[in-house]
């Protein structure tokens, strides 16, 4: 018996990627990366937002000057293109197809919101925690469950095509 | 054709720079990708392929030593080299890091 389920994301060749969604899914996409675009709307949320700190990582472990001056240096540019990545992200949501470039910005955009994510769950290596049903956690962690799912199947359309 | 007269090559005197033997600016500078819990595996190994064009034997291997190990080194060169390394790896969400090996 076949249930007539296609693969989520087809190649077909490495520049033209078919994205077998359901429209729900796509709606949380693009809602997802809205919220992390209100979370980078400005230039000073990297350096106060704790929630941020896995999308603008220190450049050295000890020692702070190297640190100001790659902040000086990148952290403009860091939050622009992060920011352009998930406005990309979210325009395209609905695109029955996306180039590699896309499904690319795809990649980076849809990790860094696992990246916010996974920061304010507080993801560790143990991986996904005993809940109750009634936990109000639960639906944060499916859609961190989800996201790194499609991530994957993101990942292994570009490799194999790579 | 003409031979130098002896008054042409006469020597000069030159300031040699002084060599501070503290001075480490030619230290070469490493990177580090450092594990964390979010990451996939398939994203660190794509990624490493993508920035640094590794083969995908090499990349996943790196992958490999900083889930296990906790770190690797994935490349290394001058302070603005590493700079750059560091930024396109943040740009893509690794967790990296430089410093003077």
């Amino acid at each position: 018996m076949a249930f007539g389920f296609k693969r989520t994301i087809q190649s077909k060749g490495p520049d033209r990627f078919i994205i077998n969604l359901r429209d729900d899914l796509r709606e949380v996409i693009a809602a997802v990366c809205e919220d992390v675009l209100g979370a980078l709307d400005d230039e000073g949320a990297p350096n106060r937002d704790p929630m941020l700190r896995r999308v603008f990582p220190v450049a050295h472990t000890s020692d702070e000057s190297v640190n100001e001056a790659y902040r000086d240096l990148v952290q403009s540019d860091l939050l622009r293109t992060r920011r352009e990545a998930l406005e990309r992200v979210a325009a395209s949501a609905n695109d029955a197809e996306l180039d590699r470039a896309t499904l690319e910005t795809w990649m980076i955009g849809l990790n860094t919101v696992r990246l916010v994510l996974g920061t304010r769950l507080d993801v560790s290596e143990d991986g996904f925690p005993q809940l109750e049903p009634d936990d109000p956690e639960l639906p944060a962690w499916a859609l961190y469950e989800f996201l790194g799912v499609f991530v994957g199947m993101v990942v292994d359309a570009l490799a194999r095509t790579a | 054709m003409t031979q130098p007269k002896a008054a042409d090559v006469a020597p000069i005197e030159i300031d040699e720079p002084s060599i501070d033997t503290n001075l480490d600016v030619d230290r070469p500078w490493i990177v580090l990708v450092w594990n964390d819990p979010i990451n996939l595996m398939s994203y660190v190994t794509y990624v490493l392929q993508k920035v640094f064009g590794y083969s995908r034997d090499k990349a996943e291997s790196l992958m490999l030593d900083v889930h296990e190990k906790g770190r690797a080194v994935v490349s290394n060169g001058s302070k603005e080299k590493a700079e750059l390394d560091v930024f396109r790896l943040h740009e893509h969400g690794l967790w990296a890091t430089m410093q003077q090996d």
